[in-house]
């Protein structure tokens, strides 16, 4: 049937429109009907409220369901991303310095036209001493690999189709993430091979961390997997690690020494044995501090 | 057309919702907690509801709460209240999951089941507050006064997650009286429910 053209002329000329509201709000039309529908909306009040009204019958409807709690831990993740996530529109003026913002989430179904008129004023703020670079980088670099490693986590469950195997992903992803956002300084370096980034050295006074993105997995038996730091006369070994998925994870360095964070480069190399020699032998991946 | 019927959450609810908004746009982290802590239990049920898996029902809830602290001027006052639009997002992303993952034979297994659930659920009354047993009773009312085709078909749109045409198929009944039905039993129950917009509707000038 057409969905403009009327069935009974005039009279119900808007009755399929009507119809495609309540579909739109549901989330249930073709593709095909989804599109025209979208034009029409822009245009047509009417439609608008049919599709509002539709959508507070569905809020309602969410009220006959069995009541379910949903974990402690997802309070905790969503406040832990909520944490480390920029406002598409910040209410301050973008400082040169800053990353790009985080691309926009795709719209809710009620395809709302923005509003301002939900602006707040401008919070005061607390000057930050530290370089702009430090201040903002481990936040850009987690949002980014917060969204890696929820679309590898979505990967993941289309493969296995198993709950068990989600939920230790999910396990899995809660800990890098508190292990990124383990509070104090960072030096930050992507390394790259091949002109692809490969991985990601984040560096502390005490600790390093490798976030593997793209290293192939080692043979943890007779190779390893060696963190330098780079930019004085000699690379100092800092710490071995081992690769053992071809998936996004986060490694941390075995490493007693301290000041860490205080080379401009850093290198990963393979290396045969399980311990460090004095020089690297094959550099994979190399990158510099972000600054 | 709400005179007799009080809506699920009062005007003082969706005035407190706003204010919970306007906080997200101020830019207040601690805002977000507090949306999450009052609507986290429906749009759980709802996900979960849809998704028919917790874990993939958790990822949808913080994909909804994180996008609302990212962008919170996506929500549009005068189209409704924060519950219907925090919720519909909810039901579109669980919807838009649920058809990513699910492969066509899961899905064709899962809609016997929906069949049988598109009879209002019943509700467990564990946990749920005294309140909630009321707003449960008004819309389990509400649908069962549904002629059985009208439910049939909005149940399964918004807890099955299928399309128009994927209804049509699954109760053998042509694509255009499904739409009719639905269209049907939507307006019935905002008409039950007294779930209009709140105070009046939009034609009438609706501010809010």
């Amino acid at each position: 049937m057409s969905a403009a053209g009327g069935r009974h002329e005039d009279r119900d000329e808007h009755r399929d429109w009507d119809e495609l509201a309540v579909g739109w709000a549901l989330h249930a039309l073709e593709p095909e009907d989804e599109d025209r529908f979208a034009a029409h909306l822009a245009t047509c009040p009417s439609c608008a409220r049919t599709a509002a009204e539709t959508a507070e019958v569905m809020a309602a409807m969410a009220a006959d369901l069995p009541p379910a709690e949903p974990s402690e831990g997802l309070r905790d993740r969503l406040r832990a991303a909520v944490e480390v996530t920029e406002q598409l529109r910040p209410q301050q003026p973008v400082r040169s310095a800053l990353p790009p913002s985080v691309p926009a989430a795709p719209r809710p179904a009620l395809g709302s036209t923005g509003v301002r008129d939900l602006r707040a004023p401008r919070s005061p703020r607390v000057p930050d001493r530290r370089p702009a670079w430090r201040r903002v980088l481990p936040t850009a670099l987690v949002a980014a690999a917060v969204a890696a490693v929820l679309s590898l986590s979505a990967w993941n469950v289309v493969v296995t189709g198993d709950r068990d195997a989600a939920q230790a992903t999910a396990a899995q992803q809660e800990q890098m993430l508190d292990a990124l956002l383990a509070p104090g300084r960072a030096t930050i370096a992507p390394v790259e091979a091949d002109g692809h980034t490969v991985g990601t050295v984040v560096a502390r006074a005490d600790e390093v961390q490798v976030v593997a993105t793209g290293l192939p997995v080692n043979d943890s038996h007779d190779t390893t997997y060696v963190v330098w730091g780079m930019g004085g006369e000699v690379p100092v070994p800092l710490g071995e690690f081992d690769v053992v998925t071809p998936e996004m994870d986060l490694r941390t360095v075995g490493s007693a020494a301290t000041g860490l964070d205080e080379f401009s480069r850093y290198a990963i190399s393979i290396e045969p044995g399980r311990q460090a020699p004095s020089y690297p032998t094959e550099v994979v991946a190399e990158g510099q501090v972000t600054s | 057309m709400c005179l007799v019927s009080r809506p699920p959450r009062s005007q003082e609810d969706g005035a407190a919702d706003l204010e919970l908004v306007r906080r997200v746009a101020a830019g207040d982290r601690g805002a977000v907690d507090d949306l999450y802590q009052r609507f986290r239990r429906p749009a759980f049920a709802l996900a979960r509801r849809v998704l028919a898996d917790d874990v993939l029902a958790e990822d949808v809830l913080q994909d909804v709460f994180l996008s609302i602290w990212r962008d919170p001027s996506a929500f549009d006052g005068s189209r409704g209240s924060v519950a219907s639009w925090l919720l519909a997002m909810v039901h579109h992303k669980a919807v838009d999951a649920v058809r990513r993952e699910e492969s066509h034979r899961r899905r064709q297994a899962r809609a016997e089941d929906d069949l049988v659930l598109s009879a209002p659920t019943q509700t467990t009354n564990v946990e749920d507050t005294a309140w909630e047993r009321i707003v449960a009773e008004r819309v389990r009312t509400a649908l069962h006064g549904l002629p059985a085709p009208q439910r049939e078909a909005l149940t399964l749109a918004y807890y099955g997650g299928y399309t128009q045409r994927e209804v049509a198929a699954l109760t053998d009944t042509p694509l255009g009286t499904v739409k009719t039905r639905m269209l049907a039993g939507m307006r019935r129950l905002k008409d039950t429910l007294g779930t209009g917009l709140p105070g009046q509707n939009l034609a009438d000038g609706g501010s809010r």
